[in-house]
């Protein structure tokens, strides 16, 4: 098939259930089964995570994902107007750009 | 990682660029937690050195304990946690009651502080924070939470604000943490303080209610540098890139004279 895509690459949807699972472990069970979590879910708004759940929710992608993924350098680039509007798409795509 | 136990507590840390020379921590405020520096100053900082973050016991991700808010207990802490992490030396940064805590460690501990900076460190004998807790009520907390609390200024929805409700009812309730912070009032009395010869930097927001603070430390120390900075008490909040720089420039060691 395509050879451009290496065998080893997670998709997205792949990459969305990996952080679908971290946020559930880092906001708890009780509140996720009242949520609707998508890709298109922002952090704050949606996700009402605050910024010390962003920060946990960080070490588990640095963790699972490697150094290869400089995730909190990433986040440190934007401002926090940027971060309030932050989806889970964004990170997917950033995820998936860094494999 | 990154739990740390201690003999006393369990707290949560962490590091940004661990391989550099110098190590700088950072000490955050009350109610608040690590992720006041996380996203923004910690990085900045951490071109230049190693960036220690820890949450203090009873907030963030650290261990809730019901006593040992007090300053020395505090500095017991990040004295346990310098000798867990191997850190002989460190340059200290505190926000509010964690510039306290960075000014106590210089009394206490002198030979393991480098250089100390001090943001919107408050005068505990004036400070309103101890008149805060006695009019504490939910309405209050909503109010406070949108207008002050230091973490970001992301407003808070329902499992935010119910969260933070706990918190200050554990830290309230069932703490030692009001007779703990009561205890500390001639904290800038202390002829240990006037005796302190670090290089200080003290950054306070120029519509601070606790500018006078900043003056009196100024007034005491004998090598201290008053800046004031565009903002309040919340000033790390709202200008990051601000203080960050501030903070850069104080800290950055100079180079070397050529030749």
């Amino acid at each position: 098939m395509d050879q451009l895509i290496q065998e080893n690459k997670l998709s997205k949807e792949e990459i969305f259930e990996t952080l679908n699972q971290f946020i559930t472990e880092v906001i708890g069970e009780e509140f996720v089964e009242e949520m609707d979590i998508t890709p298109a879910s922002s952090f704050t708004k949606d996700l009402e995570m605050d910024s010390i759940e962003i920060v946990a929710f960080s070490e588990k992608v640095k963790n699972h994902f490697g150094s290869n993924i400089d995730f909190t350098g990433w986040l440190s680039n934007m401002d926090l107007d940027e971060i309030i509007q932050l989806k889970l798409e964004n990170i997917i795509n950033y995820i998936q750009e860094c494999q | 990682m990154p739990v740390i136990s201690l003999p006393n507590v369990r707290l949560h840390v962490q590091e940004l660029n661990p391989e550099g020379a110098e190590t700088l921590i950072m000490v955050h405020g009350m109610f608040s937690n690590l992720a006041v520096y996380y996203f923004n100053i910690a990085p900045m900082l951490a071109k230049h050195f190693r960036v220690v973050l820890f949450d203090m016991k009873g907030h963030g991700m650290s261990e809730k304990v019901q006593t040992g808010y007090d300053l020395t207990s505090m500095t017991n802490d990040l004295r346990d946690l310098m000798d867990a992490l191997g850190i002989e030396k460190a340059h200290l940064a505190g926000y509010s009651y964690g510039g306290l805590v960075a000014l106590k460690m210089a009394t206490r501990f002198p030979e393991r502080v480098g250089k100390l900076a001090i943001i919107e460190g408050p005068d505990p004998s004036e400070q309103e924070t101890l008149t805060i807790i006695d009019t504490y009520s939910k309405e209050f907390l909503i109010h406070y939470i949108e207008n002050f609390a230091d973490t970001t200024r992301l407003l808070a929805g329902k499992r935010q604000l119910e969260k933070n409700h706990r918190m200050y009812e554990f830290l309230f309730n069932e703490t030692s943490i009001r007779s703990d912070m009561e205890g500390e009032k001639a904290f800038f009395n202390d002829p240990a303080v006037a005796a302190i010869e670090h290089e200080t930097l003290l950054i306070y927001g120029e519509e601070s209610n606790c500018v006078p603070s900043g003056r009196t430390l100024a007034s005491r120390i004998s090598n201290a540098t008053l800046v004031l900075a565009p903002g309040d008490h919340n000033v790390p909040v709202q200008q990051p890139e601000v203080i960050g720089k501030e903070l850069e420039r104080f800290f950055e060691p100079s180079p070397l004279p050529v030749g």
